[in-house]
């Protein structure tokens, strides 16, 4: 440093480096020391903050804990017997999340391995899920047996991702069976979400929070929407352990409460006869009731086609959806209580009371050429050849329309109108499914008010025969037959036999203004219509039943019982034109296009020595009721005169949840 | 300096002398620090993954042999030989990042050379050292007294300062910046340049903030002065990571056992805050052992830098020191929420090479100036 040094002007002054390092270097170890002491104090001033206020503590645990609710179990469906027709069971599956996954390709390869899936599987199942959400599990399969959940959840610790959980899922056991009237449970739509909100309750926002739940599904067709209140359950909640991206990790145990399951309903569906009159219709399209006519239960309500309402429990596939919907004869639509049809011939019975009313005396006839020219028209009677004298029995019996032109123009429509009211035509019945049509028995009042144009004495004579601007659902051809049943009580149908909030109905109460005499009159013409020559339905009404003497049951004819007295019924068929008039005529039925062609109508009454049920069928566009219609009604009467469900015991809901229970 | 050739001979002579000579307490310090830090990457891989551990271990013995390796052979003649080409080789690189480098995560930083990916600021982080060292070492001692002396030094740190702030690396240059200083300073910067310095760096910082900063450095520093709040934004970090040490307690939570820690709610846990990991898992006494550890570590180092016969070794070693110092204050300050967020890692611990790989060249430039600290001058044209 000398030989250096020498070059440097003198006038600097001298400085020891060495020095100046060593005690400079001495200074920043203590700044080191201080700024290494300020760290350690301020993580114990950090503690000591703690200590006092737990807002650290407080801060990990509202981090670490979160509440996840746990979906109630749904209410059981049951029949009048207690066989199950919805339920709730558990569904095997496994979901995968993506954030938590490494290499996805492999793990689901790892997964289809072990339950023994295609190569072709796992490539679609790693498409699912990259397209699904990255925090939230997305199932990739669903309906897994015990030893295949099992064999999974063995395997979990080296399957990073994969969650394997069990599902409450609804179940339909007897699918197209019950489309219709129970319908099917959905996860909430966004629509949902939006109307609770909506509402501006206080709770909406909690409502709204549980409803995104991905385990919650409400009721969103037929009685499972209906009757979401009975059936949903109280949901029930947890305590868990969550990561910062919302993954549980774990469960709190003590900190949980459990979910209660929903109530349980008993409906007053018989299962056999309800499958029974799926059956019979095979590929038609249409309507069939059976009803108590004393307590109004309906033992049938069937429409067909039916779809299944297991597709739609996770979500319909857009193809499915479109097969349904696409479909002309709408087998998502429930024609039992949406349907409306032109009542035709069935709507005789209440022209036939009016014409009572009005006057009209049982010998009174009238001649039926096959013709009826009423100004400067021509009305035809279906017979192309004419009836020849027709009283009201015959009339009824062959359905003569020119018989009830005239008697139509007697009666005069209003008090038509009133009797086809007092039936139940055009009235609301509430059985607990949604999108309930009531129809419509126009008259004189009503045409003025929505037509803009008078009454016309043509529009009398094609109320006379059923036709026009009316409209009735299945389910009030029903009631119309029960209460010519039951000796004309005003029953109302229901559904529902038991559930909380439900009450036992009592008797229904005698309709007013309706004569024994006149009904009598027209429940005469009606057994003639089944059982003597010439009547409409005489196939239909041919059950080859008998009644047993001595328990005084309906069993099948055979050699040996055939001195029994025959189980009769009677009813009365329809045929309803769907084109305007005259659309259809010449030509012959397999040529007109299925959507024109003539709806076919049966309604019954049975047994006739002792009436109980009541039968309604309706086939979209069968063609004749006689020939259609009736013998479908046949055979679901023919079974519920054989089962004759009333006069069973019924199961009650109590015993049926104590059953569950003890089995849970 | 005229003992120089007396003393020359008296140095380890057989390789196995040296290696006995070596500085022990250092490098048992460095093994301790990389253990924890081994056992810290099982907890964070949630105990059940042992790729991240044995890395960081495998790691870091590699880069501990090479060291012992070095410093056995080489000795202070060959860092200062390497003192100024390796500066103006770093410094190239870094004008080089700025035209042709790789951009990853918003910064461009990296160099890639076919397969290796290299980030010349890291190799700054020791070039600067070295080259101010060197100047220093070179520089006679009334010099430093005179301002126009000061200017070359102002320079060699500036320059790479300026090149790594643009990137934008904000941490690195603050370290570079932090390491040239304290090199100055060590060196004889007088008192009144200092003060001057001092002014005009405030008002630099103002500038800095005002014009240079990018938006999501500015964001970091309003939050940590408490002009903007942003839990979720920039300040979540710090408010899981102050959540972690607060909640911690004396004695942690237990290995594998810190919640916010093993349910992901302190990012980076594995790099840049791993630190309240530890503390997490091991409570307040734990943190206290690991700066203890690296209390210790910057002790020695500057033990060292004290004992070491030549101004270059003293200031190559303090040098070092500050680097390391640097490191850990910026690291623990910021996940206590000290110092705003700036992404430094914590040496030895933090998973990943490239912090490792410079702190453990630095230690083979103190581990060989400590062996051959009485070895030296044997050629004239040094000293």
């Amino acid at each position: 440093m000398s030989k250096r040094g020498k070059s440097v002007g003198s006038t600097l002054p001298k400085r020891d480096v060495n020095v100046i390092f060593s005690r400079r270097a001495a200074l920043l170890s203590f700044v080191g020391a201080g700024v290494l002491g300020t760290i350690l104090f301020r993580m114990a001033q950090l503690q000591a903050t703690n200590l006092i206020s737990r807002e650290y503590s407080a801060a990990a645990d509202e981090n670490r804990f979160d509440t996840r609710i746990i979906a109630p179990p749904r209410g059981i469906i049951y029949d009048r017997f207690g066989t199950i027709l919805a339920q709730t069971s558990k569904d095997y599956q496994v979901a995968v999340l993506r954030s938590e996954v490494d290499d996805l390709e492999e793990v689901v390869g790892r997964v289809a391995q072990i339950l023994g899936q295609s190569v072709e599987w796992a490539r679609r199942a790693v498409i699912k899920v990259r397209g699904g959400q990255r925090y939230e599990p997305v199932p990739i399969i669903e309906g897994l047996t015990w030893e295949q959940f099992n064999a999974i959840n063995v395997r979990l610790p080296e399957l990073r991702g994969v969650i394997a959980n069990s599902a409450d899922v609804r179940a339909y056991p007897y699918d197209i069976v019950y489309g219709h009237p129970i319908g099917y449970v959905q996860k909430p739509t966004q629509r949902d979400i939006d109307r609770v909100l909506e509402e501006g309750n206080p709770e909406g926002e909690r409502r709204a929070t549980y409803l995104r739940n991905p385990h919650v599904r409400v009721g969103k067709a037929g009685l499972e929407a209906s009757m979401e209140q009975t059936l949903h359950g109280e949901a029930g909640w947890r305590k868990v352990i969550v990561n910062a991206r919302g993954v549980e990790m774990g469960e709190d145990e003590g900190e949980r409460r459990e979910p209660v399951r929903g109530s349980g309903v008993v409906l007053t569906i018989d299962h056999e006869l309800q499958r029974t009159a799926m059956q019979n219709f095979g590929e038609q399209s249409g309507a069939a009731i059976v009803m108590d006519i004393f307590s109004g239960d309906l033992l049938v309500m069937a429409s067909a086609p039916g779809f299944d309402p297991n597709l739609f429990v996770n979500g319909i596939s857009q193809a499915n959806f479109d097969l349904y919907n696409g479909d002309e004869k709408k087998p998502l639509f429930d024609k039992v209580v949406t349907g409306t049809y032109a009542p035709g011939s069935t709507f005789k019975m209440m022209v036939g009371i009016a014409a009572k009313q009005a006057g009209v005396e049982d010998d009174w006839s009238v001649s039926c050429s096959g013709a009826f020219p009423y100004g400067g028209r021509t009305f035809h009677c279906w017979a192309r050849g004419g009836h020849g004298r027709v009283n009201l029995h015959n009339a009824i019996k062959w359905s003569c329309d020119v018989y009830f032109y005239q008697a139509a123009l007697r009666a005069g429509p209003e008090r038509i109108a009133a009797v086809a009211r007092q039936f139940g035509l055009g009235d609301h019945f509430d059985v607990n499914v949604p999108n309930i049509r009531d129809g419509l028995i126009p008259d004189p009042t009503w045409w003025r008010e929505n037509r803009n144009e008078g009454w016309t004495g043509g529009l009398t004579l094609n109320y006379g025969i059923g036709q026009g601007a009316m409209g009735v659902t299945p389910l009030q051809l029903a009631v119309m037959a029960a209460r010519l049943g039951n000796g004309g009580r005003a029953v109302a149908p229901r559904l529902v036999r038991e559930a909380p909030g439900v009450t036992e109905p009592g008797q229904p109460p005698a309709m007013t203004g309706i004569a024994a005499e006149h009904l009598a009159r027209v429940r005469d013409g009606m057994y003639g219509v089944c059982n003597e020559p010439g009547g409409t339905a005489l196939r239909a009404g041919n059950l080859e039943l008998v009644r047993n003497p001595e328990t005084g049951a309906a069993v099948r004819k055979t050699p040996e019982n055939s001195t029994w007295q025959p189980v009769q019924i009677a009813g009365k068929t329809g045929t309803a034109q769907v084109r305007a008039l005259g659309g259809n005529r010449g030509r012959h039925y397999s040529t007109i296009e299925w959507r024109f062609r003539d709806n076919a109508l049966f309604c019954c009454f049975g047994p006739w020595h002792e009436p109980r049920y009541a039968c309604a069928v309706v086939v979209e566009h069968g063609g004749a009721g006689s020939a259609v219609a009736g013998p479908i009604a046949k055979e679901i009467m023919k079974e519920t005169l054989l089962r004759d469900p009333s006069r069973r015991p019924g199961a009650t809901l109590a015993s049926l949840e104590r059953n569950l229970a003890s089995n849970t | 300096m005229t003992t120089a050739n007396v003393l020359s001979s008296s140095g380890p002579n057989t390789i196995f002398d040296r290696f006995a000579k070596l500085n022990w307490g250092i490098i048992t310090i460095l093994c301790a620090l990389a253990f924890v830090g081994v056992l810290m990457h099982f907890s964070v891989s949630s105990g059940d993954r042992l790729d991240m551990p044995v890395t960081h271990g495998v790691r870091f013995a590699a880069m501990m042999v090479m060291v012992i390796v070095a410093a056995l052979v080489l000795d202070a003649r060959f860092w200062l030989a390497i003192a100024y080409p390796l500066y103006a080789g770093a410094l190239l690189l870094l004008v080089a990042v700025e035209l042709v480098g790789a951009t990853r995560m918003g910064a461009q930083r990296w160099l890639d050379i076919g397969p290796l990916s290299l980030q010349p600021s890291e190799l700054m982080k020791v070039g600067i050292v070295l080259a101010l060292a060197r100047y220093y070492h070179q520089l006679d001692a009334r010099r430093t007294g005179t301002v126009l002396w000061v200017i070359p030094p102002f320079l060699m740190i500036a320059a790479p300062v300026g090149l790594v702030m643009h990137q934008p690396d904000l941490g690195t240059a603050l370290m570079i910046l932090f390491a040239g200083v304290c090199i100055m300073f060590l060196g004889g910067l007088l008192w009144r340049i200092i003060a001057a310095g001092a002014i005009v760096a405030i008002g630099g910082a103002i500038f800095a903030y005002t014009s240079v900063l990018h938006d999501y450095q500015r964001d970091r520093v309003n939050v940590f002065l408490g002009i903007t709040d942003d839990p979720l934004g920039a300040g979540y970090h710090v408010l899981q990571s102050k959540i972690a040490i607060g909640s911690a307690g004396l004695f942690g939570r237990g290995y594998l056992q810190g919640t916010q820690s093993q349910l992901d709610f302190l990012p980076e846990k594995h790099t840049d805050f791993i630190f309240t990991m530890i503390v997490e898992e091991f409570g307040l006494l734990g943190g206290a052992l690991v700066l203890g550890l690296f209390g210790a570590l910057l002790a020695l180092t500057m033990q060292v830098a004290m004992k070491a016969r030549s101004l270059f070794g003293k200031l190559a070693a303090a040098g070092v020191a500050a680097t390391l110092a640097c490191y850990v204050f910026i690291n623990t300050a910021m996940v206590i929420g000290l110092v705003p967020v700036v992404g430094i890692p914590l040496p030895l611990l933090s998973f990943g090479g490239t912090a490792m790989m410079t702190l453990m060249a630095g230690f083979a430039v103190v581990l060989s100036i400590d062996l051959h600290r009485d070895q030296h001058g044997a050629r004239g044209w040094l000293w």
